[in-house]
């Protein structure tokens, strides 16, 4: 597209000449639908797998088949504890995360100074590499049911992910542009909006994102052992109930609900941000 | 004036304060201090004081322990899960993984399965196979293989998708062997991709591992730790945590560390302080987005 | 020596819009011991010309044959960047594209990395090596496989003034005792006047449009007046051929 735009009116005569255009253009649509033939094709094939291995290769019970899975997922909507299960979760992240990324950002600036490196440095890796069991264990046996304690946690397990990509993009600021704006006496005000926040944007985007689908998990785990709401909480009752069509049906919408916060939004708004990598990569 | 400053040699106490391994000594011992502290003030029953906790790992480190196993025990059953499960991720990611760099149609057909199984929480595999296959060593390990293997196949993938086109034209040129090129430029050129799926897949698998073995078994450091948990052991729960750090650590510093620098020791000394200090997901994270985004290219352009 | 032979070479790559014709009816005898240098404006197919030939490519159409007394010429390849391998040493590097790692393999390699003046950094990785040694290793490859036929893509254009005329003296010494075959792209005429026997001109679009004789005695210096003057014919002559337009 940018190629185009680029071009003058008769360059564009000369791109645009006729039947070799239209033959390139038939084969690239061939490819796409190829390409989505087989992707459709993949979705189709593990779902009949699951559901012919129900029943046949394990018990229908044990491993339900999707549409029992889907039955369930109708009943939880209708029943109404599904808003109030979220909703729990949902604030506990909300203001967990919050205090993650400014903790992180905090600590990420920090480390510029090779001291506070050295000592931030181990806690950093092993909040990384410790298990989420163990977070969720610790805050449940010292604050017990209340919800200061999934708050804690996602602080501790999240935080270390947006540090270490405000670390690494401090280290990578562009020097040349920065230099290349003092030279033009570009205002410091100009160069923190037009050259350093671009520039840090996108790893600022990467600590939240990945941050952020850690808070959630740790989240659901807290809950696992130390709530009597949220969606952890209702995924171990079913475990405990043995009820696999239930358990399955509370991990789809855990899945799918984060898989849209994370997928959908997250990376809407990156793309929407973003704009000029694109445009970069075309050149 | 700083420069001046700078470049005066400082009297010793100054320097040792200055020194980065005084600050990295510094960490745990703020944290002890804070502890101390928040025990003295808060006054709430279940807070056990850094003394207390401490005195407990000093007992499991001689093997004293309430529990069913020592110490060393449960993590050496957990590990040997974890080795066992990774080596079948390794294989079955491997052989997938070189399938789909190779052939268009099985990236296609795989590529969002296996990014969609990548995005399970380990929580979720332990909880699947704890209900699939009951008590025992089954549901740990297939959680490690679940959680391993899409790490293992898009690493793969990755590396065969940046494979150095223009050394193979040149081992072309030079007329060398097939044998050779295969050794000396296609194995040390997958080498980076292969030592991620490692690292990032292990660590991971030791995340869904421990929690298997929460909901799916009878021992292990996961059990152990969910043991004192129940037992309301306020000290067993913070001892254990602080032993799983540890662990972790050690599995970082020790090991992954030590092998990626003899590994990568062909990198310039700038380069390697990257892979040295980047941060395992954060990385993959990267390198995963990246995927898509090729992928997502490949769709439209 | 060598005899190389190109015959109603067409290369195109990619298909439809994208196709581009790289390469077009390009016809070239060269045997002996000869020095032929090919200079044209960068994107002519230069490159393309020198990875048919020494088989990376194949060609779309026509033929290329290049032979030694009766059997295919094994050949050396000086590329525009040196693709090295980063995980090898340097003397590893060389030794890569030998047939064996004996004695006098090591020895012959220790030899021509003397030659572009690195003997002393066998033991270094390439990235601890800068641009220009890295590229010297790339010569010294090339030159330790003793090849009956030597390509060289633009090899001495990212060293520094002073590297490249050492090395282009080498180059000439080298060529001149052991009597090789040297194929050798260069953007840069006077380079091209100082070393060689011929001068092979492509223009854009991938087509030859000249083949000129040099028939000056070497050694030549550049500050020459009769190699200052052969180059500024030559430049004349490419302001006449035109050689940008399609
Ligand atoms: N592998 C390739 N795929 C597609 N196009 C190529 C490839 N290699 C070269 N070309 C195209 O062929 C033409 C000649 O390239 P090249 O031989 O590298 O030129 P030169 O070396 O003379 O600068 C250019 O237009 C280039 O874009
Ligand atoms: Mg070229």
């Amino acid at each position: 597209m940018a190629k185009t735009l680029d071009a003058s009116p008769d360059q564009l005569q000369k791109i645009t000449h006729g039947q070799e255009t239209r033959v390139a253009a038939r084969k690239k649509r061939l490819r796409a639908v190829k390409r989505w033939g087989w992707r459709i094709a993949g979705y189709v094939f593990f779902l009949l797998l699951w559901d012919v291995a129900s029943g046949t290769l394990m018990s229908d019970r044990l491993l339900v088949p999707p549409a029992g899975v889907a039955r369930e997922i109708g009943e939880i909507f209708q029943s109404g504890d599904l808003w109030m299960h979220l909703s729990s979760t949902l604030q506990k992240i909300g203001i967990g995360f919050t205090l993650a990324f400014f903790l992180g950002t905090t600590i990420g600036l920090l480390t510029q100074s090779r001291w506070w490196e050295a000592f931030f440095k181990d806690w950093v890796t092993s909040t990384m590499t410790t298990p989420g069991l163990v977070y969720a264990l610790v805050v449940g046996v010292i604050f017990g049911f209340s919800p200061i304690g999934p708050i804690v946690a996602i602080v501790f397990a999240s935080f270390s992910y947006v540090t270490v990509n405000v670390a690494e993009g401090i280290r990578a600021l562009p020097k040349d542009l920065i230099d290349m704006s003092k030279a033009f006496r570009v205002s410091p005000g100009s160069r923190l909006r037009n050259v350093i926040f671009p520039h840090l944007a996108p790893y600022l985007f990467t600590g939240v994102r990945y941050g952020f689908s850690i808070a959630w998990k740790v989240t659901v785990l807290t809950e696992v052992f130390a709530s009597n709401k949220g969606i952890g909480f209702i995924m171990r009752v079913e475990f405990q109930l043995f009820s696999m069509a239930g358990l399955l049906a509370w991990i789809s919408i855990f899945f799918i609900l984060m898989l849209f916060l994370e997928k959908g939004i997250l990376q809407f708004i990156e793309q929407r941000f973003f704009r000029w990598r694109q445009e970069v990569k075309l050149a | 004036m700083a420069v001046a400053a700078a470049s005066r040699p400082a009297a010793w106490p100054a320097r040792i304060i200055r020194s980065r391994r005084t600050a990295r000594f510094l960490f745990p011992l703020v944290v002890l201090a804070v502890w101390q502290l928040a025990f003295m003030f808060l006054e709430t029953a279940v807070l056990p004081s850094p003394g207390k906790v401490l005195s407990f790992m000093w007992d499991e480190v001689r093997m004293d322990t309430l529990s069913r196993h020592t110490l060393y025990q449960s993590f050496a059953i957990s590990l040997g899960r974890l080795i066992v499960g990774f080596l079948i991720a390794l294989a079955i990611g491997l052989v997938i993984g070189l399938l789909m760099g190779l052939v268009r149609p099985i990236e296609y057909f795989l590529y969002d399965v296996v990014v969609v199984v990548l995005a399970v929480p380990s929580l979720v595999w332990a909880l699947i196979t704890g209900l699939l296959f009951g008590l025992g060593n089954n549901a740990p390990i297939v959680t490690v293989i679940g959680v391993g293997i899409p790490f293992v196949i898009l690493n793969v993938l990755e590396g065969v998708k940046n494979s150095p086109k223009e050394l193979f034209d040149m081992s072309r040129a030079f007329r060398v062997p097939r044998r050779r090129v295969v050794r000396h430029v296609l194995l040390p050129s997958l080498m980076p991709f292969f030592f991620a799926a490692l690292r990032y897949g292990f660590a991971n698998g030791w995340k869904g591992l421990v929690l298997a073995e929460v909901f799916a078994s009878t021992n292990g450091a996961g059990w152990t730790i969910r043991y004192w948990y129940d037992a309301h052991r306020a000290q067993g729960v913070l001892g254990y945590a602080l032993f799983f750090v540890l662990f972790a650590l050690i599995l970082e510093r020790g090991v992954f560390e030590r092998v990626s620098r003899y590994v990568f020791r062909w990198r310039p000394q700038a380069q390697l302080e990257v892979v040295e200090e980047a941060v395992p997901e954060a990385k993959l994270k990267v390198a995963t987005v990246e995927a898509e985004r090729m992928a997502a290219d490949r769709g439209t352009g | 020596m060598a005899d190389i032979r190109v015959e109603h070479l067409h290369k195109e790559f990619g298909t439809g819009v994208e196709k581009v014709v790289a390469l077009d009816d390009v016809n070239l005898d060269v045997s002996g011991h000869v020095f032929v240098s090919v200079v044209g404006p960068s994107g002519c197919g230069k490159s393309t010309l020198l990875n048919v030939l020494t088989g990376i490519e194949n060609p779309t159409r026509g033929k290329v044959e290049i032979t030694h007394e009766g059997r295919d010429a094994f050949p050396g390849y000086v590329f525009q960047s040196p693709r090295l391998l980063p995980w090898r040493s340097v003397m590893d590097n060389l030794i890569f594209v030998h047939k064996d790692r004996s004695k006098e393999t090591r020895e012959r390699c220790r030899r021509y990395l003397g030659m572009v003046g690195l003997e002393d950094r066998g033991s270094k990785y390439p990235g601890e090596l800068s641009g220009g040694m890295q590229q010297r290793v790339g010569i010294a490859r090339a030159f330790s496989t003793e090849p009956d036929v030597l390509f060289m893509d633009e090899p001495f254009s990212h060293l520094d003034a002073i590297t490249a005329r050492s090395l282009r003296r080498e180059l000439h010494d080298m060529w001149k005792a052991t009597k090789k075959t040297v194929l050798f792209v260069t953007h840069d005429v006077g380079e091209a006047v100082e070393l060689s026997n011929r001068i092979v001109v492509f223009a854009k679009g991938g087509t030859i449009k000249d083949d000129i004789t040099v028939d000056l005695p070497f050694p030549r210096d550049p500050a020459d007046q009769d190699v200052a003057i052969a180059k500024a014919d030559v430049l004349r002559k490419f302001e006449e051929l035109d050689l940008i337009a399609t």
